[in-house]
């Protein structure tokens, strides 16, 4: 009894002390100026999760970075999607990253910043990269908090990132099927599934991610939601009750629930993008929603069984922009880099080195060659790029069609309830209306309760 | 050196490892369910009583993960006891070969449960899984194992059996052995069936081993974690969320700290409180 008292004590009192140096809630800043860079040898590590842009990240960046700073060797740490945000947040908790550059999704921004866990990079924004030669969008999109209200840059605001890779969805469809000309809108690609998929026994229409973890079912439920005219949230007056499962809303839900889902291959509920691409390879969709950084594995005869070389594949699976309905946009993908704040100050001085250089138009060019998917204007619209693969022109034609999520530090838990729910639907769990209910209702519950730091998390 | 030092001096580091690693992050964390600390955010911890604890209780959502937690349990831990007791008695029998049948019958166990769960996410793959395929060519049809609602849940009891199956046999099997001959060599002289000598001499004798080995299967399956997170990502929806999980998403994706402390410390004390009256029901047992 005296042991567990005096435990209580030492507990109380480290608890006492503990916890004042996380009161700041606000980011530290970069300087404007990269700080003098050591010549001793140095491990530059990054993190993201497990997928073919993270290892072609580590084999480029150790190829062409190493050229101008010879003691530094990149790493690039991954780990399972389904992880990624714990890997990250887990560590910031802590005070203390075995990474410098997290690569976070532009919706963790909000989070990462509010809990001073990045640099903010405005003045050294300011000072080393050319703001004019990025589409605005995606320079907020990856880098800007708060994000603009239009997804449009905010020249005022500050800047927490710079983008890594870009990203949207692809639709890959199967020439050999259903004919070279892809569907134009949304209705018709579903019509041209069903005929596809009656004509084509063992072959389903569509495939696309509807898994619980991540942000699988939830960018489904978005993008499809933003094709029929509906909206998030209201993010003037941070409402989503009323909005997300408003007339449009229910379409989309009805849509994607009745009308997708049917022409899915069965037990296909937890799919997310290797199990998308694994269909298409097989041979087993006529249609399917990937996104396009994770598609470069299907143009490889080693993993399809559509063809022996690229070019029997490519005469079969066609890459164009999402189909349109009443609206024509498109889900936001991608990442930015950003710098942990509890990085050594000369990792953090390499890290800004690194962003610097890798923004130049003629590395955004080689990486572009390399299969990253450039933000630059001129990178996007480089030859280099362009002719990298088959969907890059689809990604270039997306650009001006993209709608991002909510970017705001609540967004790891909306995300979570959104994919649940949307699961539920898509696997008979739920209705589509009490789903799109329930999203509404938890949804708002937390942002009501973003205010307070407890509570709330149930 | 008196005894009483060295004693001390040899039992000190264990002591203070055990205060530091054990005893320590459970007062922590009992401290902190009192607050409304949050781990990502920062700032001080405000003492917010018993509000954590009041809003777990209360929370549907919460009730809703319990139910599904208690039926996974009573589901898988009933399942592995009636096999397990059911293997061990067999494998009892058999005077050759009982010691490879039972080191096969034990690697299940000795696989890591996220080694488990990948293997079972492949097999009950709906579309390219050998469960299906064997059913197909049976003439059966294809079932969607993990993402349907009763099937998810059903699988998860499965997955877990096959693993934790050997644990209950191997404790049955322990129990079988020590089962005195001389009392079988009595029933037979008597000429007892062999469902009489089952029901008044191997059972009773076994049975409070067996009750321990369930008491930590419980406990295990209680916990549950791994095999969720692997298999159905407590999908489809959160038809398959336990509390475990349910309280690693508050913790890691929200970041309530606070709240996922109050919600650790009340499922370390229904276990204690369940694990008691167990006890006492095994002491009970003994004395009759």
């Amino acid at each position: 009894m005296r042991l567990a008292t005096a435990a209580m004590l030492v507990a109380t009192t480290m608890a006492a002390c503990g916890q004042d140096d996380g009161a700041k809630a606000s980011a530290p800043k970069a300087p404007a100026t990269i700080p003098e860079l050591t010549k001793d040898p140095l491990t530059l590590s990054f993190i993201w999760f497990d997928w073919p842009p993270a290892h072609a990240l580590e084999a480029f960046a150790n190829a062409e970075y190493t050229k101008e700073r010879s003691n530094v060797t990149i790493k690039v740490n991954t780990v399972p999607n389904a992880n990624w945000h714990d890997a990250m947040f887990t560590q910031f908790a802590a005070h203390k990253t075995d990474f410098d550059i997290p690569i976070l999704d532009s919706q963790h921004i909000g989070e990462a910043v509010t809990n001073g866990n990045i640099l903010d990079l405005t003045d050294f924004v300011k000072k080393n990269i050319d703001v004019k030669a990025y589409n605005p969008y995606l320079l907020a999109a990856y880098g800007q908090y708060p994000q603009a209200e239009t997804g449009k840059r905010d020249e005022n605001a500050s800047m927490y990132g710079l983008p890594l890779l870009g990203d949207t969805w692809t639709m890959i469809y199967r020439k050999d099927l259903i004919g070279d000309k892809p569907p134009q809108t949304w209705d018709e690609m579903i019509s041209v599934a069903e005929k596809c998929q009656a004509d084509n026994p063992g072959v389903s229409g569509l495939a696309f991610h509807q898994a619980n973890g991540s942000d699988a079912a939830a960018v489904t439920y978005n993008t499809v939601n933003g094709v029929y005219g509906g909206n998030l949230w209201d993010s003037k007056t941070r409402k989503i009750e009323g909005v997300i499962n408003d007339t449009a809303g229910q379409e989309a839900m009805d849509v994607l629930v009745n009308k997708m889902k049917p022409l899915t291959a069965k037990g296909s509920g937890n799919w997310f993008i290797d199990e998308v691409n694994a269909a298409v390879a097989q041979g087993k969709a006529c249609i399917a929603f990937n996104w396009i950084a994770a598609s470069g594995g299907l143009l490889d005869p080693k993993q399809s069984t559509l063809g022996t070389t690229r070019e029997q594949i490519l005469d079969k699976l066609g890459f164009a922009t999402l189909p349109s309905q009443k609206t024509n946009l498109v889900p936001l993908g991608g990442m930015g880099m950003h710098v942990s704040a509890y990085s050594p100050a000369a990792n953090q001085a390499e890290a800004l080195n690194f962003m610097k250089w890798f923004e130049q138009a003629d590395i955004q060019k080689k990486w572009a060659a390399a299969g990253g998917v450039p933000s630059r204007t001129d990178a996007l619209e480089s030859p280099e790029f362009l002719n990298a693969g088959p969907f890059n022109q689809v990604y270039a034609d997306s650009v001006s069609r993209m709608r991002d999520m909510w970017n705001v530090p609540e967004y790891a838990r909306l995300v979570d309830i959104e994919n649940t729910n949307v699961n539920a639907a898509l696997n008979g769990a739920k209705t589509p209306k009490d789903a799109l209910d329930d999203i509404a209702k938890e949804q708002q519950g937390v942002l009501d309760s973003g205010s307070r730091k407890g509570g709330g998390g149930l | 050196m008196s005894d009483r030092w060295l004693a001390v001096a040899f039992i000190s580091p264990a002591l203070l490892l055990l205060l530091a690693m054990s005893v320590f992050p459970l007062l922590w964390a009992l401290y902190l369910s009192f607050t409304d600390y949050s781990a990502t955010r920062g700032g001080p911890a405000h003492f917010v009583g018993f509000e954590n604890y009041t809003a777990i209780l209360t929370s549907a959502q919460v009730h809703l993960r319990a139910l599904t937690t208690l039926i996974y349990v009573v589901g898988a831990v009933t399942l592995q006891t009636v096999l397990g007791f059911a293997i061990a008695y067999l494998i009892s029998r058999r005077t050759h070969g009982r010691g490879l049948l039972t080191t096969l019958f034990l690697v299940p166990m000795m696989l890591s449960q996220v080694v488990v769960g990948l293997f079972w996410r492949f097999m009950l793959d709906a579309q390219f899984g050998v469960i299906n395929s064997m059913l197909g060519s049976l003439g059966l049809g294809q079932v969607e194992w993990l993402t349907r609602q009763r099937t998810a849940l059903i699988s998860l009891i499965v997955v877990d059996t096959w693993q934790w199956t050997p644990f209950i046999m191997l404790i049955a099997l322990a129990g079988l052995t020590a089962v005195p001959k001389y009392l079988y060599e009595a029933a037979s002289i008597d000429r007892a069936s062999e469902w009489f000598r089952f029901r008044t001499i191997t059972l009773p004798l076994v049975w409070p081993l067996l009750l321990i080995a369930v008491l930590f299967r419980a406990i295990e399956a209680f916990r549950l974690f791994d095999l969720v997170y692997i298999l159905t990502s407590g999908g489809p929806g959160v038809s398959t969320e336990t509390l475990s999980f349910h309280v690693y998403k508050v913790a890691f994706l929200g970041f309530n700290t606070g709240t996922a402390s109050a919600y650790g410390i009340l499922m370390v004390l229904v276990v204690i409180v369940l694990t008691q009256l167990y006890l006492r029901y095994l002491n009970k047992l003994k004395e009759d």
